[in-house]
């Protein structure tokens, strides 16, 4: 186990080399360049905002940030999920010939994901910070340990989408599929508070990507630190999801190559 | 000291007829109906016994889909046996595909530094080395140019000059003795020869039989995923030109 971190260690120049390129051959001829993975989630923010200010009655300063939270994080798993399912594939000629661990493939996916995610974040806390003060720091500060936790959260959702893809071919299709089921059945658009009304609440409950968006959103827009039972399901979650992808790994990593 | 060690070793390959399957059809055809897309197997390796001690060049050779490609691969790691053992003691630098593994968006230094960086430099060594590979390929200008912009020749003297800018302890070479047009040709041919006399063991896989003639003091011959013929250089070529030319003039 260690001499296979060593190992993905010695390559942190080829799989840095790789993140540093897919980000800037996204943007590469474009005008905003990386600003773009900003304007996205903005746009979408202002569209919804106006729409759905009304129906919630929430205030434009509670709204925003909330919904900007929950689009950056969902397009944190969209990404990993989407371009994990490809990592393995988007390897290929790598992978064909040279030996390294197959953990790298969905590591550049995870990271480059990540980058996109991290902004977001920075986004909404410059502008919590504008509206409301910089209200409490040591629950910003827990952001520190929650992040590294999405992060390898990420990276296991993309080793796992990433070896079922070059098994079955649709899996990219039914994760598009269940993807969109999800969205709605998280509180990105909506409160949760909504879901408790029409007694729902199982949906949040059970729902393991709402727990890790309540543990990213308490800590920035309510500026304290999130409930213990949230960060010992995510814990949980995030253990649970590695050791699914450990174990994929594990099989694949000397027969993954038969089925590319 | 053996460095390369390979026990009764044999390599199947699964193969689909008609490309990759879905979930429903492994599923449903899977379980209940015999499947639309069978597979069906390829024994690419089989009972390859072989020990390439330190200060060996070996060739290898054999008609195209021998199995020669596959047997580097596996030294390299690159495929497990399915049945036996192959030990390999020490770094592997391989030269396989060279024309894979571009990344076309980015320019030639950056290409550079990606394919260098896989093969296992890093920053400090290749801040050294990234001149002298720029000045190998000739390349000047056009390494700051997306590297899709690039003919298919550029492409070769890019590979090229990364791939023979490595240390190599165990060198594997898949058909890379040369590569470019004339006058690159030359100077490719040079560093290889240096490449592999500096390298600890050598395996060279190539259908050019003079240089291997040169270059090497035992060959095997590879046939259908079989070692047909292991000795010394002189021998298995002239047996294996006897065969080929011979089959010709049948078939003739």
């Amino acid at each position: 186990m260690v001499a296979y971190f060593r190992d993905i260690w010695h390559l942190r120049h080829f799989w840095l080399a790789l993140v540093r390129n897919d980000l800037r051959s996204r943007y590469r001829r474009s005008l905003f360049g990386l600003g773009w993975s900003l304007l996205q989630p903005m746009a979408m923010t202002g569209v919804l905002c106006l729409v759905f200010c009304q129906m919630f009655h929430l205030s434009l300063h509670d709204y925003a940030p909330f919904l900007l939270t929950g689009l950056t994080f969902w397009g944190f798993i969209t990404s990993v999920v989407n371009q994990g399912c490809q990592c393995f594939f988007q390897g290929e000629p790598y992978i064909r010939q040279h030996r390294a661990p197959l953990a790298i493939y969905p590591l550049r996916t995870a990271l480059t994901a990540g980058y996109h995610f991290g902004i977001g974040v920075a986004v909404v806390v410059v502008f919590v910070w504008c509206m409301n003060g910089l209200g409490n720091l040591p629950a910003l500060l827990s952001l520190a340990v929650v992040l590294p936790l999405l992060f390898v959260f990420g990276w296991s959702v993309a080793v796992c989408a990433g070896t079922l893809n070059v098994l079955f071919q649709d899996t990219q299709h039914l994760a598009e599929i269940l993807l969109q089921i999800l969205f709605y059945m998280t509180p990105i658009m909506y409160p949760p508070s909504l879901l408790s009304e029409q007694h729902l609440q199982w949906i949040v409950r059970l729902n393991p990507f709402a727990i890790l968006l309540e543990l990213v959103r308490e800590p920035l827009l309510a500026g304290r630190l999130p409930a213990p039972e949230t960060v010992v399901m995510s814990v949980a979650v995030t253990l649970l999801t590695m050791a699914v992808a450990s174990l994929m790994l594990k099989w694949c990593e000397r027969r993954l190559v038969f089925y590319l | 000291m053996t460095l390369i060690e390979l026990n009764d070793v044999g390599l199947l390959f699964r193969v689909r007829r008609h490309g990759r399957i879905s979930l429903k059809e492994y599923v449903l055809r899977g379980w209940f109906w015999p499947s639309r897309r069978p597979t069906f197997d390829v024994q690419a390796l089989e009972h390859i016994n072989l020990t390439v001690k330190q200060g060996e060049r070996v060739g290898v050779i054999g008609r195209n889909g021998a199995g020669k490609s596959t047997l580097l691969k596996l030294m390299a790691g690159i495929y497990p046996p399915t049945s036996g053992v192959c030990r390999v003691t020490g770094r592997v630098s391989s030269l396989f595909d060279i024309s894979l593994g571009f990344e076309p968006e980015a320019n030639g230094w950056e290409n550079i530094r990606y394919r260098s960086y896989l093969q296992g430099a890093s920053l400090r060594s290749l801040q050294d080395k990234i001149q002298s590979i720029a000045e190998f390929s000739e390349l000047g200008e056009f390494l700051d140019m997306p590297v899709r912009y690039y003919s298919a020749g550029m492409l070769v003297r890019l590979a090229f000059s990364v791939a023979a800018a490595i240390d190599p302890a165990i060198l594997l070479v898949d058909e890379v003795l040369s590569a470019g047009d004339a006058s690159f040709q030359t100077k490719a041919r040079e560093r290889m020869r240096a490449l592999i006399s500096s390298a600890l063991a050598v395996v060279v896989v190539s259908h050019d039989l003079n240089a291997l003639r040169q270059l090497c003091d035992r060959v095997l011959w590879l046939d259908h995923g079989r070692i047909y013929r292991d000795g010394p250089a002189e021998e298995v070529i002239a047996a294996y030109l006897q065969h080929s030319t011979g089959s010709a003039q049948q078939a003739a």
